[in-house]
């Protein structure tokens, strides 16, 4: 039943024939309960094998199902919370997976965040890193409408260079405190 | 280690004059040979589908057309060493899960030696006679296990004697195996390192297949050190799991009570790397490997590593664990970043030529055994 209508679903849109033959090696209840989010989300080949990846190995790293990860009440919430549009579900299963799939890099990515939204800088200053912390570097931007708010972020920014939470941004970066966040997750 | 098992030698028509063809008779006379006109591009098949594992049966041996001796191409964006690789054999007979060959030689999987030995040295000859003022450092294990072959081809054995003249050069040989008997009559003058591709022993039982453990490992490197040659080891690719840190710490103490470490020439670091069409492959031939299940991700140069806070974080650990025994050995990183050099050591060599000289300036000498 599935396997019909997975291959409808990807021949509809035009997927690699790889993507389907990797979809289908699955066990029927893993392919089926992949096809109805793909179904129901529409999803895009680029997505759909990113899950695969992810979806293949949780499974293998936690000796679980697939469709039992995609039972998670965190996915299920997802799936059925109203308020949410079809791109936004898709985007949030996605973390939700990624989170799973990546925990120790997703807890740090997480502390970055919380210490950079601690810094309360103003809107038009923004510090991000890289998507996967490659490069190990925090990015800055600014932009400024006049010499004196250019000169009061910039205030700001140098501020916020000293504040310990900057130190701790540039720590978690450099892999000191990974262990710190091994031994919590 | 165990014996190597091959179904058959094909030899291209041509290469009987070789050294390496009385070699594979005297050492492999029991297996068929069988004489061709021309060897291409094989394409092996096979009946459970794993055409790169079927190809480590058959040994070729043909005559290399091109160049032997190149710059290791490295990886785009990373810090270089400075290395040249000369390739006298294409693929290898171990099967490691991880290993990139799959990939790389996916097209080309015959297991081949090449026989015009003669040529190899003559061009090696006329590179290093041409630049003397330049030190070379040429590794032989690029698409290849230099010495796992050994016992049946002699190829290092007819090679070696040529190096160790040579004023202007370090030549590598990078190995799995514990096939050093042929070597350790020979004298190599300073002018050969040894290097082991260094892992715990269950890393080794999981994913190195066909390989010596890690107790061969050492022993033959022992054997290697008490017959004059220098050494190297490459904890590369180190593996992330729980109870790495463990496993990796023995094996660090085991590799330092067996060798003396003021005689090293260096130590290299890697994390496991793999690009998507590797990590397709192994899902194929490996579908149950941890391997598949790190914390990688995607890099600049198109390779899967450890996120960086993570594999920076097991750099350090072990420069840390290596420094408490050995203080001033060599340690460089393979295939990294500038930042993550930045990250473990504190400082990032300002180009390749910086990082070869670093290895090249101790061997400038001949060491007496």
């Amino acid at each position: 039943m599935a396997e019909s209508a997975i291959r409808d679903y990807a021949t509809g849109r035009g997927f690699h024939r790889q993507t389907l033959e990797r979809w289908l090696a699955w066990e029927a209840a893993d392919q089926e309960s992949l096809q109805e989010i793909a179904v129901s989300l529409k999803i895009s080949e680029n997505h759909l094998r990113d899950m695969l990846d992810w979806l293949e190995e949780i499974s293998l790293r936690d000796v679980t199902k697939i469709h039992e990860i995609l039972c998670r009440p965190a996915v299920l919430s997802i799936k059925t919370d109203p308020r949410l549009g079809r791109a936004d579900k898709l985007k949030r299963i996605k973390e939700q997976l990624r989170r799973w799939r990546f925990p120790r890099l997703a807890a740090v990515e997480e502390r970055i965040q919380l210490k950079i939204q601690a810094l309360k800088l103003p809107a038009e200053i923004r510090l991000s890193v890289p998507p996967g912390l490659e490069g190990g570097r925090l990015r800055v931007e600014f932009s400024a409408g006049s010499v004196a708010e250019l000169e009061e972020l910039t205030k700001r920014l140098n501020a916020a260079a000293t504040t310990t939470w900057t130190t701790e941004i540039f720590d978690l970066l450099s892999g000191q405190t990974t262990e710190k966040v091994q031994g919590q997750s | 280690m165990k014996h190597l098992h091959f179904d058959e030698v094909i030899v291209e028509s041509g290469s009987e004059s070789s050294p390496i063809y009385r070699n594979l008779r005297r050492t492999l006379g029991h297996l068929s040979f069988k004489v061709v006109d021309g060897i291409g591009t094989e394409r092996v098949t096979s009946e459970r589908g794993d055409r790169f594992g079927a190809a480590k049966k058959t040994l070729y041996l043909a005559r290399h057309r091109g160049d032997f001796l190149k710059k290791c191409p490295g990886s785009e964006g990373q810090v270089c060493c400075n290395y040249f690789v000369i390739n006298f054999a294409s693929n290898c007979p171990m099967d490691c899960s991880y290993c990139y060959l799959q990939e790389y030689l996916a097209d080309n999987a015959a297991l081949k030696v090449f026989s015009n030995v003669n040529d190899l040295i003559d061009e090696a000859d006329r590179t290093l006679a041409r630049h003397r003022g330049v030190f070379f450092r040429i590794g032989t294990g690029e698409i290849t296990d230099s010495l796992a072959l050994e016992p049946y081809t002699g190829m290092v054995r007819e090679i070696i004697p040529y190096f160790a003249e040579q004023p202007n050069v370090l030549l590598e040989l990078k190995t799995k195996s514990d096939s050093v008997d042929g070597l350790l009559d020979l004298n190599p003058k300073g002018r050969v390192v040894v290097g082991w591709s260094m892992n715990p022993q269950k890393v080794i039982d999981l994913d190195e297949h066909g390989t010596a453990s890690l107790g061969e490992r050492l022993e033959a490197a022992r054997l290697c050190q008490e017959a004059g040659y220098r050494l190297g080891f490459h904890f590369d690719p180190m593996i992330e799991y729980p109870g790495w840190e463990s496993d990796y710490q023995t094996m660090l103490e085991q590799t330092f009570a067996t060798i003396d470490w003021r005689k090293l020439s260096w130590l290299s670091l890697g994390v496991l790397r793999q690009t998507p069409g590797l990590k397709r492959t192994m899902r194929e031939r490996y579908p149950k490997s941890d391997l598949l299940t790190g914390e990688q991700v995607l890099c600049p140069d198109g390779k899967f590593r450890y996120f960086q806070p993570l594999r920076v974080e097991m750099y350090r650990k072990m420069v840390r664990w290596i420094r408490r025994v050995a203080p001033t050995v060599k340690i460089y990183l393979c295939m990294e970043s500038r930042e993550v050099w930045e990250q473990v050591f504190g400082f990032a060599p300002a180009c390749e030529k910086e990082l070869g000289n670093q290895m090249a300036p101790e061997v400038q000498q001949p060491i007496h055994a």
